[in-house]
């Protein structure tokens, strides 16, 4: 059985882009299910932190989301902890969609009144 | 249809709070950063729990700070 998750990553800026799709290939080889499933990437790019993460002021943002078993969890965590250009990594069920941030980043009107 | 103290998510037509749009979620804290509670913001108590779970996240993944406009 698969359930949907969303992975957001969180490399260390100073990486090549090359560097960061290579070890995110590793990671996702560990979780994919059939040969075709191949997980949706959304690179968000280099951005700032709200605080400093080892000593890091950015970070370069990832968000995959993709179908796996759950058993495959622990080895693929493992392997995301054990690398050293991960600042950080969050991984969250994606049983119910969230509505997305495009919605409402076009209503400006409703930024202003703070 | 409520016109003054209506739910804002509901305004927005959110149904699952993200807790990566940080624009969305700056708008429901604090000077300070803290999560505002329901009276002040109006959001519905079913939007409220997705927001709090929301902001920790987003607070995790260094998207909006912990505590803003503090330093040393």
């Amino acid at each position: 059985m698969t359930r949907p998750y969303e992975v957001v990553y969180i490399f260390d800026s100073a990486l090549e882009e090359a560097a960061i799709n290579e070890k995110l290939t590793n990671f996702h080889k560990l979780t994919q299910v059939t040969e075709d499933a191949a997980p949706t990437l959304n690179h968000w790019g280099k951005r700032s932190l709200a605080y400093p993460i080892k000593k890091r002021e950015t970070g370069y943002y990832v968000i995959a989301n993709f179908e796996a078993d759950p058993k495959s969890l622990p080895e693929f965590e493992r392997a995301i902890r054990l690398d050293d250009g991960v600042l950080r990594y969050l991984v969250v069920l994606n049983d119910e969609p969230p509505t997305p941030a495009n919605m409402t980043a076009g209503k400006s009107e409703f930024e202003e009144d703070e | 249809m409520r016109a003054k103290k209506g739910d804002p998510m509901a305004e927005l037509r959110i149904r699952v709070v993200d807790y990566k749009d940080d624009r969305l979620l700056s708008r429901f804290l604090s000077e300070r950063g803290k999560i505002l509670p329901r009276r002040l913001s109006g959001v519905s108590a079913r939007h409220q729990r997705q927001l709090s779970v929301a902001i920790k996240r987003a607070r995790y993944l260094a998207l909006i700070p912990y505590i803003k406009g503090y330093s040393g």
